[in-house]
């Protein structure tokens, strides 16, 4: 059984088509990466995998569930971390990383203050003074104090930075080490190329491939053979080929 | 310092584009408002002898409290008088809103936002957008100023010449000025548009409550408050220029000040420093219904204390209801005592049935305030969604439905809450000042009202409240976008409920798109010399059905539809 498998998802706002007939797979202990530009529909598949919106055609299960229908049932073993963390001006941020937590189970204090420790993060403040590095970290710290089963991760350091981003790196390798499954959607391609096992590309809702880095290194040679050296190269390939150059 | 203002004509500009439909709007509103009611007027009062009456009617401590003065020309009062007295100072209440809105919402609620600091990258100067905010303040009162200025003269009413007419836009539009100027101020001390919100609405009720202490007290008190201040302009009657110049001089000093203040801090920051706050959430945060309590929760405190204050401050003028019989024969035959009735009373009927009327009329006033708060919760949930907020609650295990439940829950609670709150304070402020034989000089009772019937007024409009709680529900479950609906049908009921009782003035159809229509007067006294008018339940338990179904349509429309996302 995959932890997470949608079949053919075709999600349509008005006549917008956002996602056109998506088919994706984790397995159980996979960490995967979900690469592709700015609104090439990774967070609208996040958001149908989490029932907050309606697939126009298709399947999205989650643990075997169905995603619209079993959101709450599906969410008890989610973690999740959005792209865009908005939070309640007059709550600190602490209060919200205990709120967040006890949404979904019993919170591990020793964990909490371990990783809002290693994140540097001022849990006393109204969250309405924060950052967005300081507000991802927020979503970021309760969903590693929380024992999940499957990580949805939408692109979730791009306000961090280095040092940060690489106490993320660390957090996640931890996860995939102990077993569990990681849906990770990212800009930062260095990132996906140490943590993920298996990538798919999507670009204007359409996914274009899926595989290893190594399979997707071959797909993209050139016509001497000489394969991408680096994501970004494999990267700037596929939208080529997107484009039509 | 050079360059402070630099671009701030662009700025203006860019901030009148962001404003360009919801300002027309206000203004569109207001001017229509504004002059549809004085021809009305004129052919309600067409001489001197009702004018009089209707004088008499208003001509007591309790009116002139909430209206304010009416002035007179040597004793005279013409339409214009009148309408000066009755509207110019609700439409300068709704004109000081709209100011408060926009000056927060291009200063301290765009910095909240991070969007400022993006201007202020750009070569545009330190004071640039708090000045532009206030031209764009001084540009829309100005177009507002001058269009209910030539409105109100086009109407062609005799006593509102053009002078008048100028003067009472002029007047309108400089007092919102001052609130513009004044919000200006407090988006400076307070690091939250939230809290710039707070204390603007503060200054505004404050200007209420100083304007009414003025008025029925000491005059010079009333000239503290721009409310007061502008009323004194006695538009239509002296037309008194120097409380315009006074009214533009403040708010050029409050803007100076205004800039001051932000030329002295820090973006983001503010005078007030914001608090450190808990390390750890207390147990009864942690569950969606006790995150929604917790935002609410403030508001639900001041709401109550503003609703019980309010209520104590009706009930603490009954001692002196008195006024009205002294001087008020119009009021008696308002509220059914003719004066051959008169002869047959008793002197404590006659107190209860002038209480009885009082008491239906504080009635309805309190509940078109207390529906504010009910409103504001019901619709939270739906600029939690629009916010992305929402989202990270119903990304965990938390249904749609118990969402949803947490903020209507409250508001059906708070409806309850409130008229109790209303009653209590009127009940409370009438047992503890009500002395024996102070009731003028008809009777000699202690407080005339009866708890139970005091309440039974009030909750028989929660059947009205809770249908307007359950439209907004229906509005936040299919069409989140529309909440603007739920305010102007709340706004038609406020209307109805103010001029609709004039008789033959509005359509019956009209009157009973009012849920307020349904609802029985219940005497608040003991007077029993002649059955109430018959009432029966049966209105009250449809309204609850229709407030019912509406609530559980929106419950099933909001887990049937997609969150609203960017």
């Amino acid at each position: 059984m995959y932890m997470l498998e949608i079949e053919n998802l075709t999600k349509k706002f008005g006549k917008f088509t956002a996602l056109n007939n998506v088919n994706l797979q984790v397995e159980e202990g996979e960490v995967f990466g979900y690469v592709g530009p700015n609104g090439a529909g990774k967070t609208t598949t996040i958001r149908v995998l989490l029932g907050i919106l309606q697939a126009t055609s298709g399947t999205a299960n989650v643990f075997g569930k169905d995603a619209w229908k079993d959101a709450v049932e599906i969410h008890k073993r989610i973690a999740y971390v959005p792209g865009d963390v908005n939070l309640w001006a007059n709550l600190t941020g602490g209060e919200v990383i205990d709120l967040f937590v006890s949404l979904r189970q019993k919170s591990d204090k020793a964990k909490r203050e371990r990783l809002i420790e290693k994140f540097e993060l001022d849990p006393t403040k109204k969250c309405r003074t924060y950052s967005k590095g300081n507000r991802q970290k927020v979503a970021l710290i309760a969903a590693f104090a929380s024992d999940a089963d499957l990580y949805i991760l939408d692109e979730p350091t791009s306000g961090l930075d280095p040092l940060m981003g690489e106490f993320f790196v660390e957090e996640v390798l931890n996860l995939k080490n102990s077993g569990k499954s990681v849906l990770l959607s990212s800009h930062i391609l260095s990132e996906v190329e140490r943590l993920c096992d298996r990538v798919g590309v999507i670009m204007k809702g359409n996914v274009i491939k899926t595989g290893t880095l190594d399979e997707l290194k071959q797909s993209a040679a050139c016509a001497d053979g000489k394969l991408p050296d680096s994501m970004e190269e494999l990267f700037m390939r596929y939208y080529k080929v997107s484009e039509g150059v | 310092m050079r360059g402070n203002f630099d671009y701030t004509g662009k700025l203006v500009k860019f901030m009148l584009r962001r404003e360009r439909i919801i300002a027309a709007i206000w203004i569109i509103v207001l001017v229509l408002f504004s002059v549809a009611l004085a021809p009305g007027l004129e052919t309600m009062f067409p001489d001197n002898e009702t004018r009089e009456n209707i004088i008499l009617i208003y001509d007591n401590p309790i009116m002139v409290s909430m209206m304010g003065p009416i002035f007179d020309i040597d004793g005279e009062f013409t339409t214009g008088t009148i309408y000066a007295g009755m509207m110019l100072l609700w439409v300068m209440i709704a004109v000081a809103i709209m100011n408060i809105f926009i000056v927060i919402r291009h200063t301290r609620a765009d910095e909240e936002r991070w969007r400022a600091e993006v201007i202020r990258s750009l070569p545009v100067g330190r004071l640039s957008t708090v000045h532009a905010a206030m031209l764009t303040a001084l540009i829309i009162n100005t177009v507002l100023a001058v269009l209910t200025g030539l409105g109100l003269a086009a109407t062609g009413t005799e006593s509102m010449g053009f002078g008048g007419s100028m003067l009472y836009g002029a007047v309108l539009g400089a007092s919102g000025l001052v609130f513009a100027a004044i919000t200006a101020i407090f988006c400076q001390l307070s690091a939250s548009s939230s809290g710039a919100f707070g204390l603007s609405f503060l200054a505004l009720g404050g200007s209420y409550m100083l304007r009414a202490a003025g008025d029925v007290g000491n005059e010079v008190i009333s000239l503290i408050s721009p409310f007061g201040l502008a009323q004194r302009s006695m538009v239509y009657a002296e037309n008194e220029l120097m409380p315009l110049w006074g009214l533009l001089a403040i708010a050029f000093a409050f803007a100076a000040l205004a800039y001051k203040f932000n030329s002295m801090r820090d973006l983001g920051q503010g005078f007030i420093p914001a608090r450190m706050g808990r390390r750890e959430a207390k147990k009864s945060l942690l569950s969606s219904f006790g995150l929604s309590f917790r935002l609410l929760k403030n508001s639900i405190i001041v709401w109550t204390i503003t609703l019980f204050m309010l209520g104590a401050s009706y009930g603490s003028i009954i001692g002196e209801i008195d006024r009205f019989v002294g001087d008020s024969p119009e009021y008696l035959t308002l509220v059914g005592l003719t004066p051959e009735l008169l002869d047959t009373l008793s002197d404590s009927d006659k107190a209860d049935m002038i209480v009885d009327g009082f008491g239906g009329f504080v009635t309805i006033m309190m509940t078109l305030i207390a529906l504010v708060p009910l409103l504001m919760f019901a619709l939270k949930p739906k600029n939690e969604e629009i916010d992305g907020r929402a989202e990270g609650i119903l990304s965990r295990s938390v249904s749609r439905q118990k969402y949803l439940a947490g903020y209507v829950i409250i508001a059906f609670a708070m409806s309850i809450i409130v008229q109790l709150c209303t009653v209590v304070g009127l009940y409370g402020a009438a047992e503890s000042t009500v002395r024996e034989g102070e009731i003028g000089e008809v009777a000699a009772i202690l407080n005339p009202f009866v708890f139970e019937k005091l309440l039974a007024a009030n909750f028989a409009y929660l059947p009205a409240m809770w249908l307007i709680i359950g439209l907004a529900v229906f509005i936040v479950g299919l069409l989140p976008k529309a909440g603007g609906v739920v305010w102007g049908y709340y706004g038609f009921i406020c209307f109805m409920a103010l001029i609709g009782n004039i008789p033959d003035l509005l359509p019956a159809w009209l009157s009973n798109l009012s849920p307020f229509n349904f609802i029985p007067e219940i005497r608040v006294t003991n007077f029993d010399l002649f059955p109430a008018a018959e009432s029966s339940a049966v209105p009250l338990i449809v309204l609850t059905g229709i407030a019912a179904a509406l609530t559980v349509i929106g419950f099933i429309g909001y887990r049937k539809r997609d969150l609203i996302t960017h």
